[in-house]
C-alpha cells in the first residue's frame, strides 16, 4: 500500500513541476529544457540550508524560490529575443551551467549531491513516511495549479498566448512583451524551485542525478503528453509517465530493471507517435473535463461554416459603388483635409540599411478625421514608413510628433499606448485564439494584465473582464463578425481575417490607425465592406492612414494622398492631381 | 602567476586539438542537418551510440574483421538517420505547419530516449571495451598521443574537406545549398528538397558515426555515450553558424575543445565543461542583444 502512496506522491510532485513548465511552454510558448535545473536550485537550497545550517524546511524552500526567481529572470533577458532553436540551446546551456556549478561546489556534495537530508519539518510535523507526504504533496500541487490557473486563464494568460502566437503583433497592440516574458520566466522558475524543494524533501536527497537533464526532458514529456496549454492535462500526463513503470512491473509482470527500460522506450516512442497523431496532447488547450462531462462540446459545426460567410454589411454597401468620384466631391474632401487639425507630423525622417536608402527626408502629415493614403510601387518603402512611425525600426534622423509628443526612441508597444496602432499586411492574427480573444487582447489598460492587481483585486479584474469582452463583441459586431466570436482565428477565410484584424485595431481605441493594405488580396465582394468600414471609422473622428496599391480604393477613400518612390515622397495631393503627374501614370498605367 | 610548464601547455594544446577534431566533426554533421533541413535533430546522439554498438556487434558477435564491421556500422546508422528523417520528421513537419520545429524537437527527443533504452535492452546497460586495432602511443616534443588520435584527426579532416568540396564543386552540393537557402524556391526549379533532406541526414549521420567509432576505440562504449556529444554538436554548430562552411564549423569545434582544455589551467577539472557553456550563454546573450536591430531589419521590414 505504502508503495502506491509513494507513486501518488511522485505523481503530485511531478505534476507540480510540469504545471509550472506548462505555464511557460504551453501558454507563453517559451521552450525551456532547463526546468529541472531550476528545480535543483530549490532542492539544493532547501537541502543545504536545512542540513548544514538547521534551517526550517519552508524557509529553505523560500530562499530557493527567491534564488530561482532571480536566476530565471536573468536567463529570460537574453532568451527574449531568440528564436525557438536558440532558446532550446540557451536553456540547455543554462541547465548545464547550473548543474555543473552545483557539482563543482564541494558544499553541495559534488557528484553525489546532498544525501540523507533531515525529514522535512512543517510546523513541528516531521514528514517521515510516504503517507505523511501525501497531504503536503497534494497541497503543493494544488498551490502551483492555482497560481498557474490564475495567471494562465487571466488577461495575462491571454497576453502570454498572444506572445506565443505572434510577439510582433502582440507588441503592436501595446503590450510590454519583454516585461511579460521576463516575468513569466521568473515566476515559473520560482514555482519550479518550490516543486523541486518538495521533491528533494520527499526523496530526502538532492543530487545531480535527480535533477539532471534527463529529468528536464521527462517533465517536458509530461507537459507534451498532457497537452500544452491545458493544466489538467499536466496532472494527467504526470500520472501516465509515473505509473507506466509500476503498471509494466505488476500487470505485465516484468522484472524491475527491465520494466524501467521498457517504460522509457514506451514513453519515448509514444512522444514521437503522439506528435504525429495528436500533437495537442491528451487534453487539448481549452478543453475542460468538467464542461465535457456536462455535455458541452466545442462548436465544430460553426467552424466549418465559418469559411464561406459574407457578413451582413455587404448588402448595405452594394448600392453606392462608384469608382469615379465627381470632381466637386474630391475638391471638397481635399479642402476638408487642409482644414483639419494635424495629429501626426514627421519631419526629415530617414533610414538607411547599409547602402540602401529605405526612407529619405519623409515629411508626412496625418490629420484628424481624415484618411491619408500612401501609394507607390512595390519596394517604395510604404510599409517601412509604418515600421518607422510605430518604432519597429528606429529612424536614423528626423522627428515624429504625435499630438505634440516626440515618438522617436519609443518601442512599438509604447507608441501603441500613445494612441497610434497599426495593422499588418500579412494580417498576423493569433490563430489559435478565438476571434473574441483576438479582439479582447487589443483592449487597453485592462487591470487583469497587471500581476499585482491580479493577486489583490479579484473582483475588479472579473468586472473588467466582462467589460473587455463586451467591448470586443461590439467591435466584432461593428465589422459584421459577431457570429464568429468563439471561432479560432485560424479557421477563417482570408477576407474574414482582414475584418477581424480591423476590429482588433479598432478595439485599441487608438486615435491614429495605420492600415497596411486593408483591402488587398481579398475577394471583390469583401472590398466594399472593408471600405465602408474604414469610412465609418473616419466619420467617428479618428485619423486613418492606409497603404494601398489599388488606385480605385485610394480614389474612393483618400482625402489626401502621398505618392512614394524609392523611399521618398515624390508627390502629394488629391488622387486626381497625382494621376496627372507623368511618373505616377507611368508606374501605374505604363507609358503606352 | 600560473604554475604551468611549456610542456603541460603543449600537451593541453595537443589534447585539445584531437578532442576538437571530434567536436568539429560532430558539429559539421549537425550543422549540415540543422542548417539545411531546419530539423532540431535531438536523436543525433542516438545514432552516435548506435554506430558504435553496431560496429561492436559485428566485430565481437559476428566475428568480422575490424574495418568492415566499422564501415557497416557507420553506414547502417546513417541509414537509420535517413529513415528517421523520411519516416518520422517529414510527415510530422508537413502536419504541424508553423509549429514544426517544436513538434520535430519533441519527436526527436522521444526517439532519442526510446533508442538509448532499446540499446540497453538489446546490449545491456554496462560499459564495454571495444578492442580494435592495437593501441599505440607516440611521443613527440614531450607530448603524448595515441594512434587512434591521429586516425581520428585524419578522418575528421578528410570528411570535412570532402564535404566542403562536395558543397562547393558538385551538382549535389549546389542542390543542398539551394535547399538550405530556400526550399520552396529550390522546388520550383526542380530540386527534390525531400530527397536533399534525406541525403543531408545520411551524410550528417556518417559524421557522427565516425566520431563515435574513435571514441569507442579510445575509451569504451556504453548506452549513454551519445548524451554529451549531441550537446557538443549543438554548441559547435550554433557557435559557428549552421549555414556556414564545414571548414569553419570544424575550426569552431577545435576552438571549443581548446577553450575547454585551457580552462583546466585556471579552473579545476569539474568546471571546464561548465566554462564552455558559460561561453555559450555569453555568446547567445550577445546574439540576443544584437538581434534587436537584426529582427527589425529582416523580419519586420517588408515591401
Amino acid at each position: 500500500m505504502s508503495l502506491w502512496i509513494n507513486y501518488l506522491d511522485q505523481i503530485l510532485l511531478y505534476a507540480a513541476l510540469a504545471l509550472s513548465l506548462n505555464l511557460l511552454l504551453g501558454y507563453a510558448g517559451q521552450v525551456s529544457v532547463a526546468h529541472a535545473a531550476f528545480g535543483a536550485i530549490g532542492g539544493y537550497t532547501m537541502g543545504y540550508t536545512t542540513q548544514a545550517h538547521g534551517w526550517n524546511f519552508l524557509l529553505g524552500t523560500l530562499l530557493g524560490m527567491v534564488l530561482a526567481f532571480v536566476i530565471g529572470t536573468l536567463v529570460a533577458l537574453p532568451a527574449l529575443k531568440l528564436s525557438v532553436e536558440y532558446l532550446i540551446l540557451l536553456t540547455l546551456a543554462v541547465s548545464s551551467v547550473i548543474l555543473g556549478l552545483l557539482i563543482a561546489i564541494p558544499e553541495m556534495g559534488g557528484t553525489y549531491g546532498l544525501i540523507n537530508l533531515p525529514a522535512a519539518n512543517l510546523f513541528g510535523w516531521h514528514l517521515q513516511q510516504p503517507e505523511d507526504w501525501l497531504l503536503p504533496a497534494l497541497v503543493s500541487m494544488v498551490i502551483v495549479y492555482l497560481v498557474c490557473h490564475r495567471v494562465g486563464e487571466s488577461p495575462i494568460g491571454r497576453v502570454l498566448k498572444g506572445i506565443r502566437e505572434d510577439p510582433i503583433a502582440t507588441q503592436a497592440l501595446g503590450k510590454n512583451v519583454l516585461g511579460y516574458k521576463v516575468a513569466v520566466f521568473g515566476l515559473t522558475s520560482s514555482l519550479a524551485a518550490f516543486a523541486g524543494a518538495m521533491l528533494a524533501g520527499w526523496l530526502r536527497l538532492s543530487t545531480p542525478g535527480v535533477f539532471g537533464f534527463a529529468f528536464s526532458l521527462t517533465i517536458f514529456a509530461v507537459v507534451i503528453f498532457g497537452g500544452m496549454g491545458n493544466l489538467a492535462g499536466s496532472v494527467l500526463g504526470a500520472a501516465i509517465v509515473v505509473l507506466l513503470e509500476p503498471v509494466l512491473r505488476r500487470v505485465v509482470r516484468m522484472e524491475a530493471a527491465r520494466a524501467s527500460l521498457v517504460q522509457l522506450v514506451v514513453y519515448g516512442l509514444a512522444l514521437a507517435i503522439l506528435m504525429r497523431i495528436r500533437p495537442q496532447g491528451a487534453l487539448p488547450e481549452g478543453f475542460s473535463l468538467w464542461r465535457w462531462m456536462r455535455g458541452h462540446r466545442t462548436p465544430q459545426a460553426r467552424v466549418e461554416m465559418a469559411a464561406d460567410w459574407v457578413p451582413s454589411t455587404v448588402q448595405r454597401v452594394a448600392e453606392h459603388v462608384d469608382d469615379e468620384l465627381p470632381v466637386a466631391e474630391e475638391e471638397r474632401r481635399e479642402r476638408a483635409w487642409h482644414d483639419a487639425a494635424v495629429v501626426l507630423r514627421t519631419s526629415g525622417v530617414g533610414k538607411r540599411f547599409g547602402g540602401i536608402v529605405a526612407a529619405k527626408e519623409l515629411d508626412i502629415e496625418l490629420r484628424r478625421g481624415t484618411i491619408t493614403a500612401l501609394v507607390g510601387p512595390n519596394g517604395a518603402g510604404k510599409t517601412t514608413v509604418f515600421n518607422l512611425l510605430t518604432g519597429a525600426i528606429a529612424p536614423d534622423s528626423g522627428s515624429i510628433i504625435l499630438n505634440g509628443q516626440e515618438l522617436i526612441g519609443l518601442n512599438p508597444a509604447q507608441v501603441a499606448r500613445k494612441g497610434m496602432v497599426r495593422s499588418f499586411q500579412d494580417v498576423r492574427l493569433f490563430n489559435r485564439l478565438s476571434c473574441a480573444q483576438n479582439v479582447m487582447l487589443a483592449v487597453q489598460e485592462q487591470p487583469g494584465e497587471n500581476f499585482a492587481t491580479l493577486v489583490v483585486a479579484n473582483r475588479r479584474v472579473a468586472r473588467a473582464e466582462v467589460e473587455t469582452r463586451a467591448k470586443a463583441l461590439d467591435w466584432l459586431g461593428f465589422v459584421g463578425m459577431a457570429e464568429f466570436a468563439e471561432i479560432p482565428a485560424g479557421a477563417l477565410s482570408y477576407g474574414q481575417t482582414k475584418l477581424i484584424s480591423l476590429a482588433r485595431v479598432l478595439a485599441t481605441e487608438a486615435d491614429v490607425l495605420l492600415l497596411d493594405e486593408p483591402a488587398s488580396g481579398i475577394d471583390t465582394k469583401w472590398v466594399d465592406t472593408m471600405l465602408d468600414l474604414i469610412e465609418a471609422v473616419r466619420d467617428q473622428g479618428r485619423t486613418v492612414c492606409v497603404v494601398e496599391h489599388n488606385l480605385h480604393v485610394v480614389g474612393r477613400l483618400a482625402d489626401h494622398t502621398y505618392f512614394m518612390e524609392l523611399g521618398e515622397i515624390a508627390a502629394e495631393g488629391t488622387i486626381a492631381e497625382l494621376a496627372n503627374t507623368p511618373r505616377l501614370a507611368e508606374v501605374y498605367f505604363g507609358t503606352g | 602567476m600560473l604554475a604551468i610548464s611549456a610542456e603541460t601547455f603543449r600537451q593541453l594544446t595537443v589534447d585539445g586539438f584531437f578532442r576538437g577534431c571530434s567536436y568539429g566533426l560532430l558539429g559539421v554533421g549537425f550543422a549540415l542537418i540543422l542548417g539545411v533541413t531546419a530539423r532540431f535533430h535531438f536523436a543525433y546522439g542516438f545514432t552516435y551510440t548506435l554506430a558504435a554498438y553496431l560496429a561492436f556487434t559485428f566485430t565481437f558477435r559476428a566475428n568480422w574483421p575490424f574495418w568492415p564491421s566499422v564501415l557497416l556500422g557507420v553506414l547502417l546508422s546513417a541509414v537509420v538517420g535517413a529513415l528517421i528523417e523520411a519516416k518520422v520528421y517529414r510527415p510530422l513537419a508537413a502536419n504541424a505547419g508553423a509549429t514544426a520545429l517544436l513538434a520535430v524537437f519533441v519527436a526527436a527527443l522521444g526517439i532519442g530516449i526510446a533508442g538509448d533504452n532499446l540499446i540497453r535492452l538489446f546490449w545491456g546497460s554496462e560499459t564495454q571495451a571495444y578492442y580494435g586495432p592495437t593501441k599505440k602511443s607516440y611521443e613527440i616534443w614531450g607530448t603524448v598521443f595515441l594512434n587512434f588520435d591521429v586516425w581520428q584527426a585524419a578522418s575528421a579532416i578528410a570528411i570535412t574537406l570532402a564535404l566542403a568540396a562536395m558543397l562547393r564543386y558538385t551538382a549535389l552540393g549546389r542542390r543542398i545549398k539551394a535547399t538550405r537557402i530556400n526550399p520552396d524556391l529550390a522546388r520550383t526549379i526542380g530540386i527534390d528538397a525531400e530527397r536533399t533532406y534525406v541525403i543531408c541526414f545520411f551524410l550528417g549521420t556518417i559524421c557522427v558515426g565516425v566520431a563515435a567509432i574513435w571514441y569507442a576505440l579510445k575509451y569504451t562504449i556504453d548506452p549513454a555515450m551519445g548524451t554529451l556529444p549531441v550537446i557538443y554538436a549543438f554548441v559547435v554548430a550554433f557557435l559557428a553558424g549552421t549555414a556556414r562552411s564545414p571548414i569553419r564549423v570544424f575550426a569552431t569545434g577545435i576552438a571549443v575543445a581548446l577553450i575547454e582544455q585551457y580552462a583546466s589551467i585556471w579552473l579545476s577539472v569539474q568546471y571546464t565543461q561548465t566554462a564552455v557553456f558559460v561561453v555559450l550563454v555569453g555568446y547567445l546573450t550577445y546574439l540576443a542583444i544584437r538581434s534587436s536591430a537584426f529582427i527589425a531589419r529582416f523580419k519586420v521590414a517588408g515591401p
